[in-house]
């Protein structure tokens, strides 16, 4: 497997002077990019940058007072976090959100609800149109979960869970939406080095497995630069820099926010 | 010794999906079976089955539509009894208006008004949650006996307010409904009508639709971020539940008190049906049966186990410790196990498949 000639394609989603204001609190202001088919694009920043909330833009939570955003070419209107996963963009939270009552299996079998067509009466009958669908997804679940070698704990309630399989099973959850675009905040908070590495490996396998476009927000600088084909940079709601790790890097904009500077 | 799962190697989906995926839990389900419909209606004699049974099936059906409600979906709600009512007088209406029904149809389409109703009275659950989300469908509660109290029109001007259930046949010769029905036949329809939407019930739950109403229940964010409409998993799971309900509250009326009175679902049926819920287990349809079981069976053992153990006690003393100890045991169990019957359940089968190890 290598990741050298892997091909970026057009812009999937571009994000275009966004503002984003709680009250006075401007989180985000006037902030530009764009996301490129089949990327894997990191987003950094201080605390408080407002990184998660850019996310939560992305996703539906927040309707910004100014910008546009647009998919796969086409301008959104007011949008719900469920809509945009009919359209294709999923997301994993900082702080695990797994359904804590729920196995592994029925968590992950969750995100294919979308493509889940049968209707409530077959779903009560169950044997016919609907066991057939059931088995169909499963199977695609079960691809999933071999991926992300997580067959140990199929039936387990995920509240049981260590912090870092639920990290897993989470991505595993949004990796069944097949999505075309997949946010992931922070996939790494909170973990020892050797899961760090096995999540590095999954973000990487699944951008050259199955394409999926990742955008990811990290304060692992080294995961950061190492995985991560473009950086943007923001700090107190501004864009800062935009590029490829190497010119982020040397940016001097984000060494001060970085590294303080006197004033 | 006897219930291991061992050399049980499932080879495809469908097996490993099954309801009872263990081949000792189903020749337990078959022989239960086997008990309530031979053994139970050949030894039980007609006031048991009239006074345990025949309710017990009843408060199942009942506590079953609230756990989709509040166990799957985790919207609490208190109109169980205001629900309860619209089935009862919605089949008597549609059972006086329509002569030659079948019975199993009317108590089904009262089923579906009732789940109209049901959705009416939950699109607050939509911006409201927890305790708010409880004492808004206290209103439901009040308002629909009220609505069946005020309006002579649902008990066809009856002056006492008070009617009784016109009679049914399921099929021709056996009686279901009013006073001439037999209570073998009576409990034999009921089984065979709980059993089959219970299992509907389960159907449900282990779909994507019963996964939806879960995912609202844990993490109402989280789900709407793998494309779950809240709307739409909230309303559904207020009208499976209100169509369960209603349907219990028809039973109620027709087969087991056999007459149809807004006074019967008043709000202590509504915490009655709560606590079944809450003892017997939320989320869990073995729960609702568990929980049923507990909350009709104890105070009739409570009310005879003095005059069993020959103890002489006055009537009143027996009512009031009655109370006292349907109370302590209510805490009690409320603490041992907050997960209620079907955890202790599933606790005791895991000893049991790793007895005579500890672990």
């Amino acid at each position: 497997m290598s990741y050298g000639e892997k091909h970026i394609g057009e812009t999937l989603l571009k994000v275009d002077n966004i503002t984003l204001a709680f009250g006075g609190v401007k989180a985000l202001s006037d902030i530009s990019f764009e996301i490129r088919k089949h990327e894997i694009l990191a987003i950094i920043g201080p605390n408080g940058a407002g990184k998660t909330s850019m996310l939560n833009v992305i996703n539906g939570f927040y309707h910004p007072q100014q910008g546009r955003i647009e998919f796969r070419g086409v301008e959104r209107r007011a949008m719900r976090p469920h809509l945009a996963a009919r359209q294709g963009i999923a997301r994993t939270f900082q702080n695990v959100a797994l359904f804590k009552g729920m196995s592994t299996l029925d968590n992950i079998m969750t995100g294919r609800t979308l493509k889940m067509k049968s209707n409530i009466f077959q779903q009560a009958i169950y044997w016919g149109a609907n066991q057939r669908e059931e088995i169909a997804h499963r199977e695609v679940v079960e691809k999933i979960i071999d991926f992300l070698e997580i067959e140990a704990i199929r039936k387990t309630p995920v509240g049981r869970l260590p912090y870092g399989l639920q990290k897993r099973v989470e991505l595993a959850r949004a990796l069944a939406m097949e999505p075309d675009l997949l946010l992931l905040d922070e996939p790494m908070a909170g973990m020892n080095v050797e899961e760090k590495e096995d999540m590095c490996r999954f973000v990487l396998d699944v951008n050259d497995e199955f394409g999926t476009t990742i955008a990811l927000i990290e304060h692992d600088m080294g995961v950061v630069m190492d995985i991560s084909d473009r950086v943007v940079v923001l700090d107190y709601g501004r864009k800062l820099a935009d590029g490829t790790p190497a010119v982020v890097r040397a940016n001097q904009d984000v060494i001060d926010a970085y590294l303080g500077v006197s004033h | 010794m006897l219930y291991r799962e061992a050399g049980q190697f499932k080879t495809s989906y469908s097996a490993d999906q099954s309801i009872f995926p263990i081949r000792q839990d189903r020749i337990a389900l078959v022989l239960f079976g086997l008990v309530a419909v031979l053994a139970v209606p050949a030894l039980a004699s007609n006031y048991f089955l009239e006074t345990i049974f025949v309710p017990f099936l009843v408060f199942a059906m009942a506590a079953i539509g609230l756990n989709i409600l509040t166990g799957y979906c985790g919207q609490l709600s208190l109109g169980t009894g205001g629900f309860m009512a619209c089935g009862a007088f919605f089949s008597y209406k549609l059972a006086i208006a329509f002569p030659d029904l079948h019975i199993i149809v009317v108590f089904l389409l009262a089923g579906f008004g009732t789940a109209a109703v049901g959705v009416l009275f939950g699109v607050p659950s939509l911006r409201i949650k927890g305790f708010y989300l409880a004492v808004a469908t206290l209103a439901a509660q009040f308002f629909l006996v009220w609505v069946f109290n005020k309006f002579g029109w649902w008990t066809n001007y009856s002056p006492s307010g008070v009617i009784s259930a016109p009679p049914r046949e399921i099929f021709p010769g056996f009686a279901v409904t009013g006073a001439q029905a037999d209570p073998i036949t009576k409990y034999l329809f009921l089984l065979a009508f709980v059993a089959l939407l219970a299992l509907m019930a389960k159907n449900l739950v282990r779909s994507s639709i019963g996964r939806s109403w879960m995912a609202i229940r844990d993490m109402d964010i989280a789900a709407e971020i793998i494309g779950i409409r809240p709307l739409w998993a909230k309303l559904s799971a207020f009208a499976v539940s209100s169509f369960y309900i209603g349907i219990a509250g028809a039973l109620w009326a027709f087969v087991y008190t056999g007459s149809v009175e807004a006074l019967a679902f008043q709000i202590d049926r509504s915490f009655q049906v709560l606590f079944m819920v809450i003892i017997g287990g939320l989320g869990s349809i073995l729960g609702s049966f568990l929980g049923a079981a507990f909350i009709v069976l104890l105070p009739i053992l409570l009310n005879n186990a003095p005059g069993l153990l020959g103890l002489r006690i006055s009537v009143e003393l027996i009512s009031h410790l009655e109370f006292m100890i349907f109370g302590g045991l209510i805490i009690f169990f409320l603490i041992v196990e907050p997960h209620g019957l079907a955890r202790l359940w599933q606790i005791g089968k895991e000893k049991l498949r790793l007895w005579p190890f500890p672990y």
